[in-house]
């Protein structure tokens, strides 16, 4: 080895050194990429062109995203316009909601009213009658009337 | 937003240093060529939006993740890890030999003494061998530090690792280069 004659660099030297002998070696690198086979340099500009074409169709596809989304403005300002017509939004979302609870009750009492009614009427019907009310508790008086004779 | 005419200069610019780039990785130049076209094909469609100055670099990102998956898919990754570890061990003996040698020969600007005994095809050659022999990450390093001309932290960022790595792998390519090239012969 001739290590006995190695010169010590200053680490600003050595990258320096190092970078140069880099570049030279990546320069040859460069010349020799340039004699790449016929198939490899043709299918490399296949590559390139689908790539094109791609990014041809991502632009089209950017424009017409950002025409819709300029179409959709007024919708969307109704929507996020200011806090006044946000709070309205907002309620009238909420009102079928208590539209329907309201029905709900509503339809609860009716029945519950009903059902009082008929039971006072029946009521009313037996304390109209002769036979007092006390005759349905007679067990023979309910046999009487469970006999098909009569 | 690049340009049509600037994104196809650009990839016009960089799709051989790209095969190439990746052929090195994959050692198989058909596997690099589909990995060159999704490449393309993937800063077309997801960064065409992007400034024409930034194209290189995320290029460059999209290659190399491109390249890991093909590895991921082709289930040799820890070979390449392998390769790695291999050349770790013998690479400390004697490598600022021809650095020095080197920088004496441009003091005296005697640099086309190796033309002269190789023919140029042959030290291009010789080269191309050299650099696709050395380990994945200082290969990676190197050709995107100063083949791609990439700035330290622009590696850094394209090989996931930090700054300190990057300079340790050029040093220790270029160094392993030249202690190759000048075994063959060959001066630059």
């Amino acid at each position: 080895m001739n290590n006995t004659n190695l010169r010590t660099y200053a680490p600003a030297e050595l990258d320096a050194l190092e970078a140069r002998l880099a570049l030279r070696m990546t320069a040859r690198l460069t010349e020799r990429t340039a004699d790449l086979p016929q198939d490899v340099s043709e299918r490399l500009r296949f590559a390139r062109e689908q790539a094109l074409t791609r990014a041809r169709a991502a632009r089209k596809a950017q424009v017409a995203e950002a025409g819709v989304t300029v179409g959709s403005g007024p919708t969307l300002s109704l929507g996020r316009g200011d806090a006044g017509s946000s709070w309205w939004v907002q309620l009238a979302s909420v009102l079928p909601l208590i539209a329907l609870v309201a029905g709900l009750v509503l339809i609860q009492r009716v029945h519950n009213s009903n059902q009082i009614s008929a039971a006072a009427e029946i009521d009313a019907s037996l304390l109209a009658d002769d036979l007092p009310p006390s005759a349905y508790s007679d067990p023979g008086f309910v046999e009487f009337l469970k006999d098909p004779r009569d | 937003m690049a340009s049509d005419k600037e994104l196809s200069d650009f990839l016009k610019s960089i799709e051989k240093r790209a095969f190439k780039r990746v052929a090195y990785a994959v050692r198989d130049d058909d596997a690099a060529l589909d990995i060159v076209q999704d490449s393309m094909i993937r800063l077309a469609e997801k960064y065409v939006d992007r400034p024409a100055a930034e194209l290189p670099l995320v290029f460059q990102r999209i290659v190399s993740n491109a390249t890991m998956d093909w590895f991921r898919r082709q289930k040799v990754r820890n070979a390449v890890v392998r390769n790695f570890s291999e050349y770790e061990s013998s690479s400390d003996d004697g490598d600022f030999d021809l650095l020095e040698t080197l920088a004496s020969q441009n003091e005296s600007s005697a640099t086309e003494s190796a033309s002269e005994s190789v023919s140029r095809a042959q030290i291009l050659l010789a080269i191309d061998t050299e650099v696709s022999k050395l380990p994945a990450r200082q290969r990676e390093a190197f050709l995107l530090r100063y083949w791609e001309e990439l700035d330290v932290a622009e590696t850094a960022s394209v090989m996931g690792c930090s700054e300190g790595s990057v300079k340790t792998h050029c040093s220790r390519a270029v160094h392993a280069l030249a202690d190759a090239l000048k075994a063959k012969g060959i001066e630059l």
